[in-house]
């Protein structure tokens, strides 16, 4: 009776020691990632190792591809930009020769003003412009009106005068950028100059050399053509 | 009362062994090469059993001494880089479908008596 004590209570034993010991090692073999380096087997990591190389080595080959393409890519680049560098110093000459950027320099300062026997009509506008391009001018505006190829002097019902389609009144500031000392004498040669000439006939006129004159772009967006193709 | 042992003995052992911590995977080999003998220990002792032959001693000498022995020499295997490991599994097992097909005779045989009667 002893001894079967005994028996049943060793193999209850061994059974709980086998059962125990096999549950650990299924939880460890399903809960173990085997792909973790940790847990590789030497065999296995020298394999990992050798395709790792390989794949470095690939990857060099495709860096250096890259490398070349982009190489061109940045050739092709510096390329394009020395050619839109052209194309914005083109456009830039474009606009200020049109009067579609504000432009800047040396030149004259008249001022025409109406006094109580005389009122400065249009053509008086129309004959000093005409004569200040005689004379050299770059760029003119009147009263901040910047003159372009179509912009005009009109005399509205004889009433007021209007440039580029804004009314205008005295006193007539007109900004001139060229060679102050051409600009000058055209203007002012004696007796038939354009100053005496106006100044006989009772208008006040002042003329003024600056060294910079800055001349304001044409306003509006109707420089573009409609009918010259 | 035997029996009522062996499953209350596996019962507790599955629930402390679900528990236990885990263990590092490279012991895990050791520890299933000792599964593996003790196994075998078991077999042979339903074996010795059904031929009247059990003995106590031998039985546990065998189930931990197996064990032991064949961790230990999974130990050395991987010290010579030898996969002795695998020999053992190889005994062990090949054992082990002795004890079976031992066991699984004894019942036939034990059947046709039954039936022969």
């Amino acid at each position: 009776m002893k001894g079967k004590t005994t028996i049943t209570i060793t193999i209850g034993l061994v059974c709980f020691i086998l059962t125990a010991v096999m549950f650990m090692q299924f939880k460890t073999i399903s809960q173990t990632d085997i792909t973790a380096l940790e847990n590789m087997q030497e065999s296995d990591l020298r394999a990992e190792i050798s395709s790792l190389k390989e794949e470095n080595d690939e990857m060099e080959i495709q860096i250096d591809s890259t490398t070349v393409t982009i190489a061109e890519y940045r050739q092709k680049i510096a390329t394009n930009q020395t050619a839109s560098g052209l194309l914005d110093q083109e456009l830039a000459k474009a606009n200020k020769l049109v009067g579609k950027s504000q432009v800047s320099g040396q030149g004259v300062v008249v001022t025409l003003t109406d006094t109580e026997d005389r009122t400065v009509t249009a053509s008086d506008l129309i004959m000093i412009l005409n004569e200040l391009k005689m004379a050299g001018a770059e760029a003119i505006s009147i009263n901040d009106q910047r003159i372009v190829h179509k912009s005009y002097v009109a005399a509205i019902n004889n009433g007021y005068i209007s440039i580029n389609g804004n009314r205008q009144v005295s006193p007539y500031v007109i900004k001139v950028i060229g060679d102050p000392l051409y600009l000058e004498s055209g203007l002012s040669a004696k007796q038939y100059g354009y100053i005496d000439a106006k100044k006989a006939e009772g208008l006040q006129i002042t003329l003024q050399r600056s060294e910079n004159i800055v001349i304001g772009s044409y306003i509006g967006n109707d420089i573009e053509f409609k009918y010259v193709k | 009362m035997i029996l009522f042992s062996i499953v209350l003995g596996c019962l507790i052992g599955a629930i402390v062994g679900i528990n236990a911590p885990l263990i590092s995977y490279t012991y895990s080999s050791y520890l299933a090469i000792a599964i593996v003998a003790a196994l075998d220990s078991v077999f042979g002792g339903i074996v010795s059993t059904q031929k009247g032959k059990f003995n106590l001693i031998v039985f546990i000498s065998g189930f931990f001494g197996n064990a032991i022995l064949a961790m230990l020499l999974a130990y050395l295997g991987e010290k010579l880089n030898v996969d002795i490991y695998l020999a053992a599994i190889v005994v062990f097992v090949g054992r082990m479908f002795t004890n079976l097909s031992l066991i699984r005779r004894y019942y036939i045989e034990k059947l046709e008596g039954y039936t022969k009667r």
